[in-house]
């Protein structure tokens, strides 16, 4: 039996001036990223290189990382797990991939570089992207806590990054030389004293922290200090924080009497959308976007359309922002889109696709998670018009526009039974279809999506395939698949009691 | 079923005691002949509360949708037709002055008569905390009410010889005379400021907030939790007016140090690189001097009188909020 191909998580396009070519689409799929040629499909490069070999020779070298499923195919894929749990410790040089999945992938504005978060271990990885399409890892930076959205400033020149605590850090695209600032001595300072403490149990308590600082200081002076493995050896700089978990963060560029200014949009868990200057004052809160009952997942500002914002996460609509002055404009429902009972908005993306007849097509599109409907809509003046929806066949998972076929390439999900996050599919289809194209026509004001007939590049794709997910996989192993790419409902507040 | 323990048993027949007197008190019919303060021993909660999790709290979409108005009834504006955007009843004016952790509500009711045309609201995270704030405010408007109709003060008087007696720490905060404002002033409020005061206040609404002997949150682990940080100094900043106050006092030294590295720069590498710091600037002693509210913050709230009676240490810090810098680009 075929077994199903891991599905394509993310979709970047990527165009580098004063090539010819159409460009190259970056996609990440499992634990790998993929390039691929837009004019025919053919996959130009996979990263991180050894993941064949690794596949293959796996299975008597290496215990596989912990609380990582296996991903290589064979027989004794169980025996191997079982194995890995007994000899546990990863050998050091030697290892596979510590992540699962890659659930961030953005490409810089010159097309030049890809920028991708691993998530297990909460790395921001930053890659050069030739114009043959070949990946080479530049940097790797781990994060203190891991990150979920990451965005480039205006400039090109800063990754911003917010995290599950609710802080947002920068950090310079390429890593420079980094002199760690001396900071104060940890800890070892104890800040209560008998004049703020008074019952005999903090006195207690206060008695052994002194023993224990004084047994730390003692090491110390031995020199046998213990080594702060939680300080970064990278420049990052916290700019600004929410006390929520932070679920979108979007660097905006908006023209203002005669220059641009640059803002910090970000969003929570506690329905807060803020709006920040962009570094280095972010520190300003210039106002703040509430109108959301639910979590908010996902913030769009329409580079063709700046001074609009479009939010979604667990409400049952969406909201239209004049974001600049905290204004809503429409709050435009998503009823009866989906079978279930939650709304989960996946992604929101702002595409403009190129026509044979004039004008590019400018739409917003949305996809909910576990569905595999896209809805389209149009800007008009200060609000959305809703556009005949696409029927895709599989769940959304991505969306990016190809401007240079004027299409839109949305990445389905191949593995799950459309409308569902969990149940899979009795056996793979064939071919099985990673990807879908579609070009847009505008008939007396209406906006339609058509499939793109004989996509080479899509067809390529499909028929080539990503890397195979076991034929085996358990339900715990299938479990964590579907975590990795339908995460959205630990999201929503459960009521209990206080 | 099990019944509840007695504990809980003997406080909820309190509390509805309190809330029966207060009720009576509200219909014109009924002559309260006296009025009790609450007992803080049937409200003690726990004295920390995990500032991260979703409590089951109740807080506005906007400040636009915030219904104050069964919070300042005097404060009612007269004209029904205006309406918040939740349909309730506009006041007068808008609430200027929070007290972020205004625990057992001490400040308040120092500021009260100080400042009687202020609206200002105490914000507290523990629940039964704050239904004891709300009885002790109740219970001073009727005290007031009473006073000012010229009832006889008979029972007053005996109430306050009382406390003269039995200086019980339990039951203070009777007032025996008719004070500016008759706390109709203030009120409190349950909120968790640290996700949601943008849900309360908008941009530049506030003219000073207090923030009075915080949880110290003494391990470092537990930092992340103190109610003054970078992050959180930049939401002080968006809801306090240019001009406005920021005032912190706290009886741990640490804590005072803390306090003035984030809103201070320690050195001028650290003013170069710039950040939230450049929105604050600390008040002179002269200042603070010159300042009632700081004597009350140092005097009257419920944690400063326990440092006094520990000879426990008291560090003020107060800063100015600055207009924010010109945009660079």
């Amino acid at each position: 039996m075929a077994s199903f191909q891991h599905p394509l998580q993310c979709l970047q396009y990527a165009q580098q001036q004063s090539v010819t070519s159409a460009g190259i689409l970056v996609a990440s799929s499992g634990r790998s990223i993929y390039s691929y040629a837009v004019d025919n499909g053919k996959c130009l490069d996979v990263w991180p290189k050894n993941i064949q070999s690794n596949a293959e020779h796996a299975v008597d070298e290496q215990a596989p990382p912990e609380k990582k499923i296996k991903l290589s195919p064979g027989s004794d894929g169980q025996d191997e797990q079982s194995k890995g749990k007994s000899s546990s410790k990863k050998a050091p040089g030697k290892q596979s991939p510590e992540w699962t999945n890659i659930p961030i992938l953005l490409t810089s504005f010159d097309g030049k570089h890809v920028i991708a978060l691993t998530a297990e271990d909460k790395t921001i990885r930053v890659f050069s992207l030739s114009q043959e399409g070949q990946l080479e890892e530049l940097s790797s930076r781990t994060m203190p806590k891991r990150p979920s959205a990451l965005a480039l400033t205006p400039d090109g020149q800063t990754i911003l990054c917010g995290d599950k605590f609710g802080d947002a850090y920068s950090l310079p695209l390429f890593p420079g030389e980094y002199v760690r600032r001396v900071e104060d001595s940890r800890a070892t300072k104890i800040a209560a004293t008998n004049r703020t403490v008074h019952s005999q149990r903090n006195l207690h308590s206060l008695e052994q922290q002194r023993i224990h600082a004084e047994k730390t200081a003692e090491k110390a002076a031995k020199g046998e200090d213990s080594v702060d493995n939680t300080a970064r050896d990278f420049e990052h700089q916290l700019i600004l924080g929410h006390v929520s978990l932070l679920t979108d963060l979007i660097s905006v560029s908006l023209p203002t009497g005669g220059s641009n200014r640059s803002y910090i949009l970000t969003a929570d868990r506690d329905e807060h959308i803020r709006v920040s200057r962009g570094v280095p004052q972010s520190h300003v809160i210039e106002k703040y976007c509430l109108g959301h009952t639910a979590f908010i997942n996902k913030l769009c500002v329409p580079s063709w359309a700046p001074q609009y914002l479009i939010s979604g996460g667990g409400d049952n609509f969406l909201l239209l922002w004049k974001w600049s002055e905290g204004q809503p404009l429409q709050k435009v429902s998503l009823e009866g889109v989906t079978q279930t009972p939650e709304v989960n908005v996946r992604g929101i993306w702002a595409v403009s696709a190129e026509q044979s007849t004039g004008a590019p097509a400018q739409a917003i599109l949305v996809g909910l998670e576990g569905s595999s409907t896209l809805l389209s809509y149009t800007m008009e003046g200060d609000a959305l018009k809703q556009q005949e929806s696409i029927q895709l066949s599989g769940n959304i998972l991505d969306v990016t526009g190809v401007d240079s076929h004027g299409a839109i390439i949305v990445s389905v999900d191949n593995v799950r039974e459309p409308g569902s996050s969990e149940i899979w599919k009795s056996s793979p289809s064939t071919p099985q279809i990673l990807l879908e194209s579609f070009q847009a026509t505008t008939k007396e004001g209406s906006l339609k999506w058509n499939p793109t007939t004989d996509d080479v590049f899509v067809t390529a794709i499909n028929a080539a395939g990503t890397s195979p997910i076991p034929t085996d996989a358990d339900d715990k192993q299938k479990k964590t698949l579907d975590g990795a790419l339908y995460s959205m409902s630990v999201l929503r507040k459960r009521q209990h009691e206080d | 079923m099990t019944t509840p323990p007695p504990k809980r048993q003997k406080r909820e027949a309190y509390r509805r005691n309190l809330q029966n007197q207060y009720e009576a008190h509200q219909s014109p019919n009924v002559e309260v002949t006296q009025v009790k303060m609450p007992q803080k021993k049937f409200f003690r909660q726990r004295a920390h509360a995990n500032p991260f999790s979703d409590h089951n709290l109740d807080y506005p979409l906007t400040p636009a949708h915030m219904d104050w108005s069964s919070h300042f009834p005097a404060f009612l504006d007269p004209d029904t037709s205006k309406t918040t955007l939740a349909g309730t009843r506009k006041l007068l004016k808008d609430v200027e002055v929070a007290d972020i952790g205004c625990g057992f509500g001490g400040l308040l009711v120092g500021l009260a008569p100080i400042l009687p045309e202020t609206l200002m609201v105490g914000m507290e995270i523990r629940i039964s905390v704050l239904d004891y704030v709300t009885s002790r405010i109740h219970a001073l408007r009727m005290q007031q009410q009473k006073l000012k109709s010229g009832a006889t003060t008979e029972n007053t008087v005996q109430d306050s010889n009382n406390t003269e007696q039995k200086p019980l720490e339990d039951e203070v905060g009777s007032t025996t005379a008719v004070v500016p404002g008759n706390y109709e002033n203030i009120t409190g409020i349950r909120a968790n400021t640290m996700k949601f005061l943008p849900n309360f206040f908008a941009q530049h609404q506030l003219s000073k907030i207090f923030v009075c002997f915080p949880d110290p949150h003494f391990k470092a682990r537990k930092h992340k939790q103190r109610i003054i940080s970078e992050s959180l100094n930049a939401e002080y900043a968006y809801v306090l007016r240019p001009g406005g106050l920021m005032y912190t006092i706290t009886d741990v030294e640490e804590y005072y140090h803390w306090v003035l590295r984030h809103f201070e720069y320690q050195s001028e590498e650290e003013k170069a690189r710039g950040g939230v710091k450049d929105l604050w600037e600390r008040l002179s002693d002269e200042e603070l001097a010159a300042d009632p509210c700081v004597q009350v913050m140092s005097n009257e709230t419920e944690e400063s009188k326990k440092v006094t009676r520990n000879n426990g240490n008291k560090y003020v810090a107060v800063f100015r909020r600055k207009a924010d810098p010109e945009w660079s680009t």
